[in-house]
């Protein structure tokens, strides 16, 4: 670690960020050890007990036939939705701030979206029959059928997964030449490699912020469409609180909203335990802060929409869906998601609490509990109280599902564990753009500091 | 012969003003090594065009076709009559259309990236060793500022490296011999 900010040379940010590679200390051993076999435990033993025993080892049956594995696939689906997205946000309106934080968040979608693609396959029980998702001639001369939603999710999805796996490598191509000429052996085999030989031309600089803001303006609409269509899968169906006009923009303000709450947990993940306290500042909170509160309150406004319509629609199937998520036997996990999404983030508005790091992180938390609880509500709450009484039904999750739905986080930790030892996890030259350039003289003062 | 001299510069303006005055001198156009996009680089060697957008464009028109052609054959390949309606249905399949607008947009992007910008370079004659048609100084991914001349004779050599110490440079290194 180095001095103030305002003291911070080029060299610091680049000796700073290579440490954070190729310097590992035992705890990061421990806390990689530990995610291992977490995921190994608590999410890929019971997948094979499931995929072994069948998919009644799930709690799901007639008729709450999807559990807590889509509603795991929607959060996933959610928290990559801030990384990536608000990464093109920011880079097209030029907001300098998305700098020094914009790599993890895209790491977050990134790792966020394998998760829940994995999810899928847990979902679907036989996931060697996935490849039957996509178009290819095969003997059984059958096609997908692309007027289903959950055929736009495979596209949506994919091209989701395939262009936020572009957009963090095209940023991060100078970072891997930087890293590339202070490794040795197998690291700098693979830095170089990964870096293609870069030079950092003007060229190759004009080039690359041409294609990155392309991909920026392509990337937008992407995310948006990804969780338009996600929610499609469910409002396409006429299940009683299900099919809701509003629950696109619902299911993209909810993503957005979990997303960043996501960023602010890796944020403080990666001041704390990566000794980057210099570049993740109180700003970044502050701003991440601002965002929760806006995003807090949009999502706060389509559920009042959502039960207002219901309530005043008068239908009697779509007031008893409505009654029954209020007050009936899932009604805790409710106001536990208006406590801790609805209220909670009011405490935003006040900038002391905005900037204070501990306080922020146990918000960021609280509202993804919250997101992830939302998701369980829409899943189990609809397809318990459907029009016939005589098919109502309740869904309790079993053992299985419960040790899955915490191993994916195992697993999303670990990723984002290896991620930080490969990925230079702040980007270097777009910190270094924030500060000021090298002046002529005095000599002493060659190097810059942060604007 | 073809050499190329490198002058390395503590500052951005220096190494703009050293370019500069080496396109002025007839020595070709400079080519700019910088640890960050420098600005003002346009004003100094004159505008600069890319391709990736015509890519992207295309990109995007491929996709967006054969978004629609893909749902739209598969349908008729395996039809599948709903109610009486259509076999090939616009509403469901402008969202593979658009989908794959995109994705292809993405990916034709990334092509025309790599094209305009000449990347991979050495990537499999020898990534442990660079380019030698190619100068690199690894200073300029870290704090420095370089300006890369070609010089095709002694006279240019001997020019370039004088011009380069009048503008500034900490140090002029002639990168071809020392590979």
């Amino acid at each position: 670690m180095h001095g103030e900010p305002n003291q911070l040379k080029y060299t610091d940010i680049h000796n700073d960020v290579v440490r954070s590679i190729v310097e590992t200390g035992p705890n990061y051993y421990i806390a990689l050890v530990t995610a291992f076999a977490l995921t190994l435990i608590c999410f890929f033993f019971p997948w094979f007990y499931q995929l072994y025993y069948g998919i009644g080892a799930a709690g799901m049956n007639h008729p709450s036939v999807w559990g807590t594995y889509l509603a795991s696939f929607i959060f996933w689906i959610g928290l990559s939705h801030s990384g990536t997205l608000l990464s093109c946000v920011l880079h097209i309106t030029n907001s300098s701030w998305r700098k020094a934080m914009y790599r993890s968040a895209e790491a977050m979608t990134l790792f966020s979206l394998v998760v829940a693609a994995i999810m899928v396959m847990v979902h679907v029980g036989r996931p060697w029959f996935i490849h039957w998702a996509a178009p290819y001639p095969n003997q059984m001369e059958m096609w997908p059928n692309f007027r289903s939603p959950l055929l736009f999710d495979v596209m949506a999805i994919t091209t989701y997964l395939t262009g936020s796996t572009i957009f963090i490598y095209m940023g991060s191509i100078p970072d891997f030449a930087a890293v590339r000429d202070r490794t040795r052996g197998w690291r700098n085999t693979m830095y170089s490699l990964m870096s293609l030989g870069w030079r950092g031309t003007d060229t190759e600089w004009h080039r690359l912020h041409w294609a990155y803001t392309f991909l920026a303006v392509l990337i937008i609409p992407l995310a948006v469409s990804v969780h338009s269509i996600v929610s499609w899968d469910f409002a396409m169906s006429i299940v009683p609180a299900l099919h809701q006009t509003i629950f696109a923009p619902y299911f993209v303000v909810g993503a957005i909203y979990s997303g960043t709450a996501g960023i602010v947990t890796v944020m403080f993940v990666l001041r704390k335990f990566m000794d980057f306290g210099q570049y993740i500042t109180e700003l970044h909170f502050d701003n991440l802060g601002k965002l929760l509160l806006v995003l807090s309150l949009l999502w706060t406004y389509i559920n009042v929409v959502e039960v207002f319509t219901g309530f005043y629609s008068g239908a009697s199937g779509e007031t008893e869906a409505l009654n029954y998520r209020l007050f009936g036997f899932y009604a805790p996990l409710y106001w536990e998601m208006i406590t801790f999404c609805a209220i909670a983030p009011l405490l935003c508005a006040f900038k002391s609490f905005r900037t204070s790091f501990v306080p922020m992180l146990v918000l960021s938390i609280a509202i993804n509990i919250g997101m992830y609880t939302e998701r369980f509500l829409i899943v189990a709450t609809s397809l318990s109280r459907q029009y016939l009484p005589d098919a109502w039904g309740l869904y309790v999750p079993s053992a299985v599902e419960i040790s899955i739905l915490l191993g994916t986080f195992a697993l999303f930790t670990t990723l984002f564990l290896l991620f930080v030892k490969v990925f230079p996890s702040v980007s270097m030259y777009e910190v270094k753009e924030t500060m000021e350039s090298p002046k002529k003289s005095p000599p002493a003062a060659s190097e810059g500091s942060p604007a | 012969m073809k050499n190329f001299v490198v002058g390395l510069f503590g500052d951005p303006e220096s190494a703009l003003a050293a370019a500069g005055s080496i396109q002025t001198a007839d020595l070709g156009t400079p080519e700019l090594m910088s640890p960050v996009p420098m600005e003002g680089v346009e004003e100094v060697l004159g505008e600069k065009k890319s391709v990736i957008k015509r890519f992207s464009l295309f990109g995007a028109i491929f996709g967006g076709i054969s978004g629609f052609l893909l749902a739209a054959i598969t349908a008729v390949l395996y039809a599948h009559p709903t109610g009486g309606r259509p076999i090939i249905t616009f509403p469901p399949y402008l969202i593979i259309t658009y989908e794959l607008t995109i994705l292809f947009g993405i990916v034709f992007t990334v092509i025309g990236f790599f094209v305009s910008a000449r990347l991979p370079n050495g990537l499999w004659t020898a990534w442990w060793k660079q380019d030698e048609n190619r100068p690199y100084v690894p200073e300029a991914a870290v704090n420095k500022f370089a300006v890369s001349v070609t010089c095709t004779s002694n006279e240019s050599v001997q020019q370039a490296e004088a011009i380069l110490r009048t503008a500034g440079a900490e140090e002029v290194r002639d990168v071809t011999e020392e590979n």
